[in-house]
């Protein structure tokens, strides 16, 4: 079976669930083939938690959510040793992060110190509670939703944390046919993923993560990666241009997009589909671009040559 | 508003300083309440930028514009001339940048900025001006820059430099337009009426006149000789001739004032060695100009006049060069018209009796003229005349017998005055002759500087077989004034430039100032030969000595050719030291296969990746479909396809890639773009 199909079904289902995301669904597994976490950031209401669910699901994923509040603390995720009077000693409680998929919700709603807790967490793969180490369960995701930072009473993620989600994806309202579909069927997003059948389990998750590793990446297309980087760091409208590590997520994502769409090599096509995903929240945009996001990666990648020099 | 329209904040930094820096150099010369305007206006557009204050409205401006002109014509009383329409620009600029809100206002204000740079020349044109205008023009530049750098929150000093560099490549430019552009002459001229003050002599003299000029240490001329420096004794340079005297002031005589048959120059019989010698005036703003006795001059624009005098055209506003030939024995004509004889012999009906009671009697005792001359400096030289900078004020009716027989104290003036009144009153034809005597000899350039304090005033007396010979009483009194300067004349009396603190002059007994000093007035001889004075003859004297006979279109060759030379010199300097990326010979055909597209009207835009181009472009040709498909599929293939599957025969694929390239050349007439 190609991998392609898998992942057709897969965004099939999941699209069951959220009407008419299709390329958000396709980048969202695409962050996770690449073992990426993924920040998804919009209002309220609009599917965040229906999308992390369907992909929980789909993957056939051991799934938790954290709801993220301002009182918070990070033991309340780690988990917390508690004294056991029967045999005399601490039993260690894990805490919700010993999961496959973790549902951060909200998470700049809570204090920058649970963040940092969680996002240690996310960037080493283990947890040291009361200095005993533990590893996290393989594979190990997480999804973390964020409200557009000017609501009041969030803590925006600072850019350096904004760097360890490989992804950020902006859900967006539904096109009309979709919501209107949604309408007329009332449409219930809880009871869809109760029902969303697992499409890919874990060896085929490996697979998929084989085949990204064996993808080519051709010398014209790296020099049109760095064309791009050097753009971002060069150009004025840029306050803040990609970081190398930035440009080897945008590799590896632009890799998995191809796997995914079973090619060997990677095309300029792969780079821009996953670009606005992975760059968005890596720039920092200058004087009249500012807050501007979407407008800043489209002009990137207006700019720079797809032909080398 | 649209982002891209503002003016960065950096650049508004950048177009205050520029403000200033341009308003500085007229700051001497405006009334206070324009450099108070200028302030208003910064302080207002800060508080703009700050968010405090609004711009101001329509009303307001339209008010503060006739404010402006209302307090020009109150300043200057006119609206011509150059002072109040410099001012009036400068109002404008002043009042652009309270309204500056839009990049198109900044780029008003900054070309305004450039003509505000070349205004300083319209006062002087010396060295210092020069490069404060270079300075200027940087900063005007550094502010263009500035606002095309919108993303910069901060003052940065590199726009400076960037600034800089762009001067320094349109320097050779430069030189070559300052050295080849033909001069024209002006296309239209308005009348330059300018409000400074004249400097320097003036056509009116009375006592106390030239003793007062001596306090300055501004210099009135710089003199060049061909040949060695005459003696300073012998430079007595001539400009001005008073003949007439009205309640003890001396006067020149307007050319109207003489006869119609003796207005045109004495005829002079050149004979003996030519002193040839050229001539840097500062602006004084009269016409008359210097020379030693018997000049004439080649310059154009220069005249002879009567009296062996040369006078300009039109009065001196700018350093202004011209050459003399003088000729220190000539034959003259040796007869006196009778309207001379009567107008140099003239004094007033009544007053200075004793004086002329005095000359009656000396001339009485000595029989001949030239005796009667040598007493009256014996008496000068005998009696207890002191020659001072600080003479006694003398009443105006009998100021010459006061002098001659109470105060005895007086400068040039009241010694020529005297003299002269004396041989008027014997009945010789006498006059007096003002302009300076001396100077300074630079050793560094072999110029003499003559000063505003070697301003001087002799006699010249008319003997019968030898014409007018000059006499000066001066040297009877104080022989050290016409040997040395006046400087060692006033040693004991310590008035030399007593008001003049700050001036160099006073600390030339200091070695390294004095010869820094120089070496300045060094510079600034060469800058007024070859930059201020470069007209339309030396351009083709230059010319002609590299190229021989010059012709208009052998002129119009060489500056084409030199700024084809320079422009070329610059865009290689350029091109080198950019990086040059190596282009591999996929990407080159790929582009010539864009190029043949881009002539049909289909363009690739930069992010447009060949798969996505060429679809647009089948669409667009759909005859060409075939080939496009193919091109762009082989091209992908080679630039971005498996290395290791299609290593083999990658280069066999390059072959036929380029076959293919070279074979499509798409034609149609009616594409759908």
């Amino acid at each position: 079976m190609h991998i392609q199909s898998i992942i057709d079904s897969a965004v099939e289902e999941i699209g069951q669930s959220l009407l008419g995301k299709e390329p958000q669904i396709r980048l969202a597994l695409c962050c996770l083939f690449a073992r990426g976490h993924l920040l998804i950031e919009d209002l309220p209401g609009m599917g965040k938690t229906t999308l992390s669910h369907a992909l929980a699901a789909v993957l056939g994923l051991s799934w938790k959510r954290v709801q993220f509040t301002s009182d918070l603390l990070p033991a309340d995720i780690l988990g917390v040793s508690v004294y056991d009077t029967n045999n005399g000693s601490f039993n260690f409680h894990p805490g919700p992060i010993f999961t496959q998929l973790l549902l951060a919700d909200e998470i700049n709603r809570t204090t920058p110190r649970t963040q940092s807790a969680l996002l240690e967490a996310m960037a080493e793969g283990q947890v040291t509670v009361e200095g005993e180490t533990r590893p996290l369960p393989q594979p190990f995701f997480v999804i973390a939703t964020q409200n557009p930072i000017h609501q009041f009473g969030t803590y925006p993620l600072p850019e350096s944390q904004l760097d360890r989600f490989l992804m950020r994806l902006e859900l967006g309202y539904p096109p009309p046919r979709a919501e209107r579909d949604m309408l007329e069927r009332r449409h219930s997003a809880a009871l869809e993923i109760k029902h969303s059948r697992q499409c890919i389990d874990l060896d085929q998750l490996e697979m998929i993560r084989i085949a990204v590793s064996q993808v080519q990446a051709s010398d014209h297309l790296l020099g049109y990666l760095q064309r791009l980087v050097a753009y971002t760091r060069q150009s004025a409208e840029f306050d803040v241009g990609m970081s190398p590590r930035g440009a080897l997520a945008l590799l590896d994502c632009a890799k998995t997009w191809a796997a995914m769409h079973n090619r060997g090599h990677v095309v300029p096509e792969d780079v821009q589909r996953v670009l606005p995903a992975v760059a968005g929240h890596r720039l920092i945009p200058s004087g009249e671009y500012a807050g501007d996001g979407h407008a800043l990666v489209d002009l990137l990648q207006r700019n720079v040559d797809v032909v080398g020099p | 508003m649209n982002i891209l329209q503002q003016v960065p904040r950096n650049a508004l930094v950048w177009i205050i300083i520029c403000l200033f820096a341009l308003v500085a150099p007229h700051a001497s010369r405006l009334p206070l309440w324009i450099l108070a305007l200028y302030l208003v206006a910064v302080i207002w557009r800060l508080q703009v930028h700050r968010g405090y204050w609004s711009f101001p409205t329509r009303l307001a401006k339209v008010a503060m514009v006739l404010t402006g002109f209302f307090g020009i014509y109150i300043s200057y009383g006119s609206f011509i001339g150059l002072e109040p329409t410099v001012g009036l620009l400068l109002i404008a600029f002043a009042l652009k940048l309270m309204e500056l809100s839009h990049r198109k206002d900044a780029y008003v204000l900054l070309f305004l900025g450039y003509f505000i740079c070349i205004t300083e020349f319209l006062f002087s044109q010396s060295l210092l001006v020069a490069l404060y205008a270079l300075v200027s023009i940087t900063l005007v530049t550094a502010a263009l820059v500035a606002i095309h750098r919108p993303g910069e929150q901060e003052f940065k000093v590199g726009t400076l430099c960037v600034a800089s560099v762009m001067l320094m490549q349109a320097m050779p430019l430069m030189i070559v337009l300052f050295f080849l552009f033909p001069r024209f002459g002006p296309l239209w001229t308005v009348p330059i009426k300018s409000h400074t003050a004249k400097t320097g002599m003036s056509d009116f003299m009375k006592p106390g006149d030239v003793a007062s000029l001596s306090q300055s240490a501004d210099v009135a001329f710089r003199a060049k000789f061909d040949g060695d420096i005459p003696v300073k004794s012998a430079l007595y340079w001539r400009g001005l001739v008073f003949s007439r005297i009205e309640q003890g002031a001396w006067s020149a005589l307007g050319l109207y004032d003489l006869p119609a048959n003796q207005r045109r120059p004495e005829e002079i019989i050149t004979d003996g060695e030519p002193m040839r010698y050229s001539i840097i005036m500062e602006p004084t703003q009269q016409k008359w100009l210097y020379g030693l006795k018997y000049a004439r001059s080649d310059t154009p624009g220069v005249m002879q006049t009567v009296d062996f005098l040369l006078s300009s055209f039109v009065a001196v506003e700018a350093e202004y060069m011209y050459t003399v030939t003088s000729r220190a024995n000539v034959a003259v004509d040796e007869v006196l018209s009778k309207w001379r004889r009567k107008t140099e012999t003239q004094l007033p009906p009544i007053g200075n009796a004793k004086t002329r009671k005095l000359a009656l009697d000396l001339k009485a005792k000595a029989g001949s003229d030239e005796a009667f001359i040598s007493l009256v400096l014996d008496m000068f030289g005998r009696e207890p005349y002191v020659y001072t900078l600080r003479p006694d004020v003398l009443s105006e009716q009998d100021s010459i017998d006061e002098f001659l027989f109470q105060s005895k104290r007086g400068f040039c003036e009241h010694y020529a005055s005297a003299f002269v009144f004396m041989m008027r009153a014997a009945g010789l034809p006498a006059r007096v002759v003002a302009g300076y005597q001396g100077g300074e000899i630079n050793p560094i350039n072999k110029t003499v500087i003559v000063h505003q304090f070697d301003a001087h005033a002799w006699a010249e007396v008319w003997l019968a077989s030898r014409g007018w010979v000059r006499v000066d009483p001066t040297a009877a009194v104080s022989p050290q004034r016409i040997e040395f300067g006046l400087e060692e004349a006033m040693e004991s009396e310590g008035s030399f430039l007593s008001t003049a603190l700050l001036s160099p002059l006073r600390y030339r007994s200091i070695p390294l100032l004095n010869t820094l000093r120089l070496r300045y007035d060094a510079l600034t001889y060469q800058w007024q030969t070859w930059i201020v004075g470069f007209d339309n003859e030396r351009q083709f004297d230059l010319l002609r000595s590299f190229f021989g006979e010059t012709t208009a279109k052998a002129f119009a060759i060489v500056l084409l050719g030199s700024l084809a030379f320079v422009l070329l010199a610059v865009a290689i300097s350029l091109f080198v030291g950019r990086e040059t990326h190596p282009q591999s010979q996929l990407e080159k055909q790929y582009r010539l296969f864009s190029m043949r597209l881009a002539r049909l009207g289909i363009i690739r835009d930069p992010g447009e990746t060949p798969s996505l181009f060429a679809q647009r472009a089948a669409k667009a040709l759909p005859d060409y479909a075939e080939p496009l498909c193919q091109i762009t599929r082989l091209y992908n293939q080679l630039a971005y396809g498996d290395a290791q599957s299609s290593a083999g025969n990658a280069a066999e694929n390059l072959q036929q890639f380029v076959r293919m390239i070279s074979r499509f050349r798409p034609k149609t007439r009616h594409a759908k773009l």
